[in-house]
């Protein structure tokens, strides 16, 4: 069996579980079938595996309850940070002028801006990384199905995003007689490269990676005790209600008077006080694998 | 009552005794009945069968010669052995007194 083949079995051969995988590719090994009788083996295994996982409630509650709603709430935030950072990054990168360099205000100005920036995309990075660390625990044997469909929910939201603001927007000007559109950043968005690709370079990087990341790290598990997996669960969950409270539009069609946007209901305003004070908790993934890495680090054999 | 599929995988097994693995059992597939066995098959039905509980299944250590894979050994339990001895039964009993020669009145060839 040729390389390619090979490696399109080794591919399909992922979405079984780890030891019926390795007897799967020990008997092909054995029997040394030609390459398209062993990748249309296994994949006709994947198939059977996936009917019968799929007749069961739990996959399509992870689907409907975890997948679809942080894959096109993560799409949105996604599109709202490019779209935010790129105005900065256009108006530095396409417009630079070293004179600006001699003015006390520019750097005051990049500086306030870098490090707003770098927090958006450290909060959406986190975020990723949660929501992934939730499928991953959820998951139970379908984490590389469950990869792959948070990957093309994500990647539908990347196409649905921009209407969806489209939508939004004419929503509030029906509604409330908001205007239609801020036109001022159109010079910005008519450079394909901020419309188009940047968005999708931010949803790859801040949002696919890290989410991926955090399911791996879930299926890893965790040897700890019940102490750190509440911590855990606690955190997991201010996380959860950070994301889904951030975007105000998310809730626009709940109820216009709680998104922010409109004059709010008295019993709101504490709300926003107690998110703000839990917002730290939303970085806790970097302590979680910093933690994690120096215990790894501490376990490690020596060698001498 | 057993399928086909289901009695072939019992009797490979029990003739490959303390060898009986998936591979094994599909080339002991293969060679009596000289059709494909596809592995997606073969998992599944193993699967089936020790649902059923007429077979157990276990995985063996690393063998080197499959690059240090284990392998799913399989074993047939005494109610593996009586639902094969049953199938069998059955099909010598509804054979019993026909012969499958071509050229015999009720065969058209």
């Amino acid at each position: 069996m040729n390389g390619f083949w090979w490696s399109l079995v080794e591919l399909s051969s992922g979405f079984l579980a780890s030891d019926e995988r390795e007897a799967v590719l020990g008997d092909i090994l054995e029997s040394g079938d030609s390459g398209p009788r062993a990748f249309f083996g296994v994949l006709g295994l994947v198939v059977r595996r996936q009917a019968v996982a799929w007749m069961n409630w739990r996959p399509w509650a992870v689907l409907m309850a975890v997948i679809l709603p942080l894959g096109f709430l993560l799409s949105i935030v996604s599109h709202e940070t490019s779209d935010g950072s790129a105005i900065y990054i256009w108006m530095y990168a396409n417009n630079w002028d070293w004179a600006l360099t001699k003015n006390p205000g520019f750097w005051r100005f990049l500086g306030e801006t870098s490090i707003s920036i770098f927090f958006t995309y450290l909060t959406l990075g986190c975020w990723s990384w949660v929501a992934g660390f939730v499928l991953g625990s959820l998951s139970r044997g379908m984490e590389r199905v469950n990869g792959w469909l948070l990957c093309l929910i994500l990647m539908l939201g990347e196409l649905g995003a921009p209407r969806y603001f489209e939508y939004v927007i004419e929503y509030e000007h029906r509604a409330f007689g908001l205007a239609r559109l801020f036109d001022g950043n159109r010079v910005v968005f008519d450079v394909a490269f901020y419309r188009v690709l940047f968005p999708l370079i931010v949803q790859v990087v801040l949002v696919a990676l890290p989410a991926l990341w955090g399911m791996r790290r879930a299926r890893s598990g965790l040897k700890a005790g019940r102490f750190v997996h509440l911590a855990i669960a606690i955190t997991v969950i201010v996380t959860l209600l950070e994301m889904v409270t951030h975007e105000p539009s998310f809730w626009l069609f709940v109820g216009p008077r709680i998104t922010g946007l409109y004059p709010q209901p008295a019993f709101w305003n504490p709300i926003l006080h107690v998110r703000r004070l839990l917002e730290p908790i939303q970085y806790w993934p970097i302590l979680f694998l910093m933690a994690h890495a120096l215990r790894k680090r501490k376990l490690k054999p020596v060698v001498v | 009552m057993l399928g086909e599929f289901e009695y072939l995988i019992l009797a490979a097994a029990v003739r490959l005794g303390e060898e009986a693995y998936g591979a094994a059992i599909r080339e002991e597939i293969e060679d009596a009945t000289k059709r494909n066995c596809s592995i997606g098959a073969l998992y599944t039905t193993l699967d089936r069968l020790e649902a059923k509980g007429l077979i157990k299944t276990a995985m063996s250590g690393p063998t080197p010669q499959r690059g240090g894979r284990p392998k799913r050994m399989v074993r047939v339990t005494a109610k593996g052995v009586e639902a094969a001895t049953e199938f069998y039964a059955t099909v010598k009993r509804v054979t019993r007194g026909i012969s499958w020669e071509p050229n015999r009145a009720g065969i058209q060839s």
